[in-house]
């Protein structure tokens, strides 16, 4: 039993200590890499070419050595919506776009060519995503990533992009996720100790489930808000007067193998759009099963 | 030398919504050198928070003048030199650590203060160094202990290079172990870098080191002298609602019977010192055996020993549990753990945070359940799956640290009453149950019911979450160090209303850090390390082993700690662990006494 066990599950933004290869990358480097990779991903909408990102990014958790079934728990929470978006593809998408060929048809329900492949893709690059999100954050230290990507929007700083307190913001934000997990969990376990049925409401009358939430929300806030002021009295005590005039202790020296990194991933963005990729069906008739 | 910091006449009011301004601070007047080391003292509510923040410039005087070296708090221009010269750690360690890794977090305060980078690299390694934290400087700040995150603040704080240092009651939330690592790094801090301290505290303990205490009442500074000067005007102390070391109670009731024994007594060392020092020490031979006698009658009575003879109702046998059971990161929490909780005892649970106490009496209520070993409540065996939770819930009432932050109802009763309604008990019944909550730890019910919960103090706030919980009207009653973060009086005012329930046959699981609570109170003591029970028995068996508790980095009462001392000079006979100072007192004067005697026939 573990039902108040919160982070249990969370498992984008935990920090897996293996000491890799891809661990003592530049954060700037596995950041840029990870943006251009997504960026494949969103944009390439064929098999092949998402089959062989797919293929990529498996080699990457491999080098990692972070288990992919840790990596992969990370879906279980968003599976109730996967679940739906795929539903309503499968039933929506071959209605909609009748094109290509028809495998299936019943009443209005049509099954084609186009809504099995923009299902399948989905389901690739969903799962690409959560991987890619989770290696990077659970190859990084907090601090790692939101000194990388101030030092990247350092350059925007002179058309108003406020670096260093975004930077800031984005550190203290994840720095109390730990703190308001436990919290949580601590509210959670006395008003059970209470007799409160928590998580046990009826999904048809949200207006319970609506007040049984309350016991918990209202103490957090209210931990968060006296929190908060506490933090604004300490940072002000370590003269803290906004980003001019600071000084970085953290900073970061980029090596040849980080270049290579982002030069990788440009490749690998590079073969998934222009490589003359043949089609699934062009593959199955070479193989021998034309009219698939 | 001048003064380096000066308060003149200084008044602070404040505004609260909706009622007449507040003067927290009514012409307070202090002048500190530096390398000083200044305790301030006072219940809460005294004024003494709002005067350390002074001290800073985090607040400015209504009236009054605040300087700091050769700067006006009330000029803005020098608020870098102000806050840069006074470093403030405060109450709560989690709400001033700002990066995710703990080297960072030292050098946010040299960063704005605009240090050059090879700077602030040799200040993080000096601060961390002077902490004793060096080891942990890439760790993330939430793996740490209460104790080490207080001392990554002071790291932080001397970072910046301050002259003065104040603490804001920067120990009320640590264990004595924490406790006493901050307290050693601050002392030398002190006396090696000349640091001077400002130490705001309930710890009556802590002022003992200090060239100076400030005892503040109603805004004002209502005492001051040296420690010896200070405590030894024990009524006084009471008048402001303060206590005073258990070492110096026994003095001074030693010495309204035995003329001429000094009062001004501060540590145990001292008061074994004073004994010896008598006019005519006791020995060993006087002490007829016939007092020893006496003695463990007395202290039987005194601990009511015969309550934990009661039945087993909570069997714990061999009980592990881990913490993200399954993931990379799991950790065993406890391994082995062995205890029982018999009708109608008080038991005590002692244990380092961390030692996986909390997650031992979190099997008491199911809110856990065992991963290996067996833990059986009222006959309920919790490995079962189909376990009736809300009932073993409704039974077993567990009170959690700092409890006043499960509240969330606008208006007191409706919070006493979350418990019973969610037992559907019909409204009468909630509302007989309320009164007789919210009665038991005496808020009237008239009187509090429809008072708004967050307007409360703190104090009340803590016996309103209590209500809440005996409000089911539970058989055995889980606390969780109630008395942790509480003035000396909110202290004492929980504790009757908790021991009050124990004369009305609830069972009581109290888990502590204060030994002199745990010593008067408890039947039984289990002693948790690592994870694993290493003793249990009553207070007298496991405080007859100092040694042993020392090993682990506990400690024993003070009285104990005299009164084994004086056992192994051969200066009392064999009288076992003494548990309070009543015992202690009647032993050292027949001593004391015994030894005069024979003096006189001759």
């Amino acid at each position: 039993m573990s039902e108040f066990e919160l982070l249990r599950n969370v498992t984008i933004g935990q920090y897996i200590p293996t000491g890799s290869v891809v661990h003592r990358l530049d954060p700037r480097a596995k950041f840029l890499a990870g943006v251009i990779l997504i960026l494949a991903i969103s944009f390439t909408r064929t098999l092949l070419p998402i089959a062989f990102l797919m293929v990529v990014i498996l080699l990457i958790s491999q080098t990692s050595r972070i288990p992919a079934g840790y990596v992969l728990r990370g879906i279980v929470l968003g599976l109730p919506v996967l679940a739906l978006v795929f539903i309503l593809q499968f039933i929506f998408v071959g209605r909609a776009e009748p094109a290509g060929r028809i495998y299936f048809e019943w009443g209005w329900l049509r099954v084609t060519h186009l809504s099995l492949q923009t299902i399948g893709v989905g389901l690739i690059r969903i799962t690409c995503f959560i991987f890619l999100t989770s290696l990077v954050t659970m190859t990084s230290t907090i601090t790692e990533l939101t000194h990388g990507v101030e030092s990247l929007l350092r350059p925007f700083r002179r058309f108003g992009v406020p670096s260093h307190e975004l930077a800031l913001i984005n550190t203290i934000a994840l720095r109390f996720v730990p703190t308001f997990a436990e919290e949580m969990e601590k509210v959670m376990k006395a008003q059970a100790s209470r007799g409160a049925d928590i998580g046990r409401s009826r999904l048809w009358r949200p207006d319970q489930a609506a007040r049984n939430y309350l016991p918990l929300l209202v103490p957090l806030f209210l931990t968060a808000l006296r929190r908060a002021e506490e933090l604004v009295l300490a940072m002000e005590a370590r003269c803290y007067m906004g980003g001019e005039g600071r000084t970085k202790f953290a900073q970061f020296h980029a090596r040849p193998r980080d270049y290579a990194v982002v030069l990788g991933a440009i490749i690998v963005f590079g073969v998934a759009f222009f490589a003359p990729w043949p089609s699934v069906t062009q593959i199955a008739a070479a193989l021998g099963f034309p009219g698939l | 030398m001048p003064p380096i910091l000066r308060l003149e006449n200084v008044t602070h009011k404040y505004q609260p919504e909706n009622s007449s301004p507040v003067e927290a601070l009514h012409g307070v007047s202090l002048a500190v050198e530096p390398g000083d080391y200044v305790v301030i003292l006072g219940h809460n509510g005294s004024g003494k928070s709002t005067l350390a923040k002074h001290l800073n410039a985090l607040l400015l005087p209504t009236t009054g003048e605040v300087w700091v070296k050769q700067w006006n708090t009330k000029n803005a221009a020098h608020l870098r030199n102000i806050r840069s010269s006074v470093g403030m750690v405060f109450q709560t360690p989690d709400n001033q650590i700002v990066a995710t890794i703990v080297e960072e977090d030292v050098a946010f305060g040299p960063e704005n203060l605009g240090v050059p980078r090879d700077e602030i690299i040799r200040r993080v390694d000096w601060a961390l160094e002077r902490v004793d934290m060096l080891p942990f400087r890439q760790r993330p700040p939430h793996f740490l202990s209460g104790g080490q995150k207080q001392r990554i603040c002071i790291a932080g704080m001397i970072a910046m290079k301050p002259e003065v240092l104040v603490l804001d009651e920067s120990t009320a939330m640590l264990d004595p172990l924490g406790r006493r690592e901050v307290l050693d790094v601050v002392r030398r801090l002190n006396k090696e870098e000349g640091v001077t301290i400002i130490a705001i505290t309930h710890f009556m303990e802590e002022a003992v080191e200090a060239d100076r205490v400030l005892v503040m009442e109603a805004g004002r500074i209502a005492l001051q002298g040296t420690p010896r000067e200070v405590f030894g005007q024990v009524e006084r102390l009471r008048e402001l609602q303060m206590n005073v070391p258990q070492v110096t109670q026994l003095a001074v009731a030693l010495s309204e019977s035995v003329p001429g024994f000094p009062r001004d007594v501060l540590t145990v060392g001292e008061l074994v010192a004073a004994v010896w020092g008598l006019p005519s020490p006791p020995t060993r031979s006087s002490t007829v055996p016939k007092g020893a006698a006496s003695d463990s009658a007395f202290s039987r009575e005194e601990q009511r020993s015969g309550r934990a003879e009661g039945p087993v109702i909570i069997d714990i046998k061999d009980l592990t549990h881990y913490y993200m059971r399954g993931t990379p990161l799991e950790v065993k929490a406890i391994e082995g753990v062995t205890l029982d909780v018999r009708r109608g005892e008080v038991l005590g649970i002692i244990g380092h945070t961390g030692s996986g106490k909390s997650t031992v009496i979190q099997h008491f209520n199911g809110l856990l359940r065992p991963h290996a070993g067996a833990v059986t409540v009222f006959g309920q065996d919790m490995r079962a799956a189909d376990v009736n939770v809300r009932d073993i819930r409704r039974r077993v009432g567990l009170v959690f640290q700092q409890p006043e932050a499960q509240l969330f109802e606008q208006y007191v009763g409706d919070d006493v009453a979350y418990g019973p309604r969610n037992l559907k008990l019909s409204r009468e019944e909630v509302r007989a149950r309320v009164q007789r909550a919210m009665e038991a730890v005496g808020l009237g019910f008239d009187e509090f019911k429809d008072r708004l919960t967050f307007a409360l103090s703190g104090g009340q706030m803590r016996r309103i979450a209590l209500a809440g919980v005996l409000a089911l009207e539970p058989e055995v009653l889980v606390l969780d160090e109630p008395t942790s973060g509480l003035d000396p009086l909110g202290r004492e005012q929980i504790m009757r209303f908790i021991l009050a329930l124990r004369d009305q046959g609830v069972t009581l699981v109290i888990v502590s850090h204060n030994m002199e609570e745990l010593a008067r109170y408890c039947d039984r003591l289990g002693v948790i390390s690592e994870g694993r029970t290493v003793m249990i028995g009553s207070p007298a068996e496991v405080f007859g082993q100092p040694e042993k508790l020392r090993e682990l980095g506990l400690g024993v009462p003070a009285v104990t700690d005299v009164m084994n001392q004086l056992q192994h000079a051969g200066g009392v006979g064999e009288v076992g662990a003494v548990l309070t100072i009543q015992h202690a007192l009647k032993i050292l004067i027949e001593a004391i006494g015994a030894s005069k005697a024979p003096r006189v026939e001759r």
